[in-house]
């Protein structure tokens, strides 16, 4: 039996929804993710904040989620790849990263979908260097990043262009 | 799994106002530490370097992240993120180059959480933020049981990963001193991988010159080739009150490469840094001294 006796409170919202989660105050915001609110999506690579898989959006934000305690997302709105989609109606984003093909083996992709829509939220005409500079923290070891920026620079072109707006 | 390791601590405490904040940390003494933004100690923490019983989040505190411009210089808050100091419009001109500092840790995803007071007291001889401060003679706010106290930036640090704070104290700001006309500065990181990758050597470098463009006022901060970020007094009272050419800032940078004591690490070896000073200190300080001419 785990002594919960130095559990702590902690009141976010998760894709929208608020959550109360009663954890142990030693967890990482990726593990809560994965092992208490099931959200798998949510990839652990590295584990010390070089990779980028665990990224995920904090108040629209693009953060590492390995790299923080569960007590900082206290009071934040929390969006992982689960819910970046709307319903069925694929993100542009999402969208794009399939036209292009920007995926291997998909370990990268929803951290690189995460930090892409987080590039976008703070610069919707990011061009190529821009959209590079905002993709350095996320790794790859498929694709050699070309079809990532393509996807990225496909989904600002829509988005721009008047098609889903980026609501995260 | 394999290299999982289980980091574990009894109590996290969220204080609301400093004095809050600096009671529990005297109560939890060594025991505790404090949590900014957690890019570097969550990270120690899990891989044991930290082993501790408690921890003090400093993110209920709004005042910690406040940036005012005053008339003896710019304040900003310990918690400021680097992501939002890295786009800081108040950073102008000579100050400039705290921007630069910020904008060259880690990635988007660091900077948007990691934190200006963080970066310093987390106190790596290779942060990027530091040298910049360094050179804008920053002042580190301190505050502590006993009151406040205000300790030049550069005297900040003990060595690698210790400061001056102690255990009931916490950095609530850094004061930037304003400027002198015709001062300019620059901070370059030499990396292989950019941003992202820690610095094999961090140069900063302010000069500011009179009416007859001779140096009034020179600083040079190095990261990453002694215990702590350095500066080079010998190469900057070589300079001073002269009037700039090539051949002295080569010089200057000579001595630079002399005065540091670099360690051979996974990044570079220490003969490589101590060559490498010698470039980047001629690159700074040949910017340094345009913007100068410029501003």
């Amino acid at each position: 039996m785990q002594n919960k006796s130095n559990f702590i409170k902690v009141d976010c919202e998760v894709n929208g929804k608020p959550v109360s989660l009663h954890v142990s105050p030693d967890q990482t915001v990726v593990d809560v993710l994965r092992n208490e609110l099931g959200l798998t999506g949510t990839k652990k690579g590295c584990d010390d904040g070089n990779c980028g898989a665990c990224t995920i959006l904090l108040d629209g934000k693009a953060a590492k989620s390995c790299s923080m305690l569960i007590g900082q997302v206290r009071n934040k709105k929390i969006t992982t790849i689960e819910g970046v989609s709307n319903g069925e109606i694929l993100h542009p984003m999402q969208q794009a990263f399939i036209d292009t093909f920007a995926i291997q083996c998909g370990f990268c992709t929803p951290g690189m979908i995460l930090s892409g829509i987080a590039i976008l939220n703070e610069n919707p005409d990011a061009d190529e260097e821009e959209i590079r500079e905002g993709l350095h923290g996320n790794l790859c070891r498929c694709t050699g990043y070309v079809k990532i920026v393509e996807a990225v620079e496909i989904a600002r072109d829509r988005m721009n262009a008047g098609g889903a707006k980026n609501e995260i | 799994m394999l290299g999982v390791q289980k980091m574990k601590f009894n109590s996290y405490h969220e204080p609301e106002t400093i004095e809050e904040c600096i009671q529990i940390l005297d109560e939890q003494g060594a025991d505790a530490k404090i949590l900014a933004g957690g890019t570097d100690l969550v990270i120690r923490m899990r891989s044991r370097v930290f082993k501790l019983k408690a921890v003090v989040s400093l993110n209920a505190i709004p005042e910690l992240s406040e940036v005012t411009l005053k008339e003896d210089g710019l304040y900003i808050g310990a918690m400021a993120r680097l992501m939002d100091v890295s786009k800081l419009e108040l950073l102008t001109d000579a100050w400039e180059i705290v921007k630069t500092g910020a904008g060259n840790v880690s990635s988007m995803q660091v900077r948007n959480i990691a934190t200006l007071g963080g970066n310093t007291c987390n106190a790596s001889p290779s942060a990027d933020t530091v040298p910049s401060l360094v050179v804008s003679g920053a002042i580190a706010n301190i505050i502590g049981k006993n009151g406040p106290r205000s300790v030049l930036l550069e005297d900040f640090f003990t060595g690698p990963g210790k400061t001056v704070l102690a255990k009931d104290e916490i950095l609530v700001s850094f004061k930037l001193p304003n400027y002198a006309d015709k001062t300019g500065a620059v901070y370059k990181k030499y990396s292989i991988r950019g941003d992202t990758d820690i610095a094999i050597i961090g140069v900063a470098g302010k000069i500011t010159l009179n009416a007859q463009g001779e140096v009034v006022d020179v600083k040079i901060a190095l990261g990453g080739v002694a215990p702590t970020v350095m500066r080079v007094p010998k190469a900057e009272a070589f300079l001073t009150g002269k009037k700039l050419t090539d051949q002295l800032i080569e010089e200057a940078a000579v001595i630079a490469s002399e005065s540091c004591t670099p360690i051979t690490d996974a990044r570079a070896t220490k003969e490589y840094r101590t060559e490498m000073v010698r470039v980047w200190v001629r690159h700074v300080l040949t910017d340094a001294a345009q913007e100068a001419q410029k501003n």
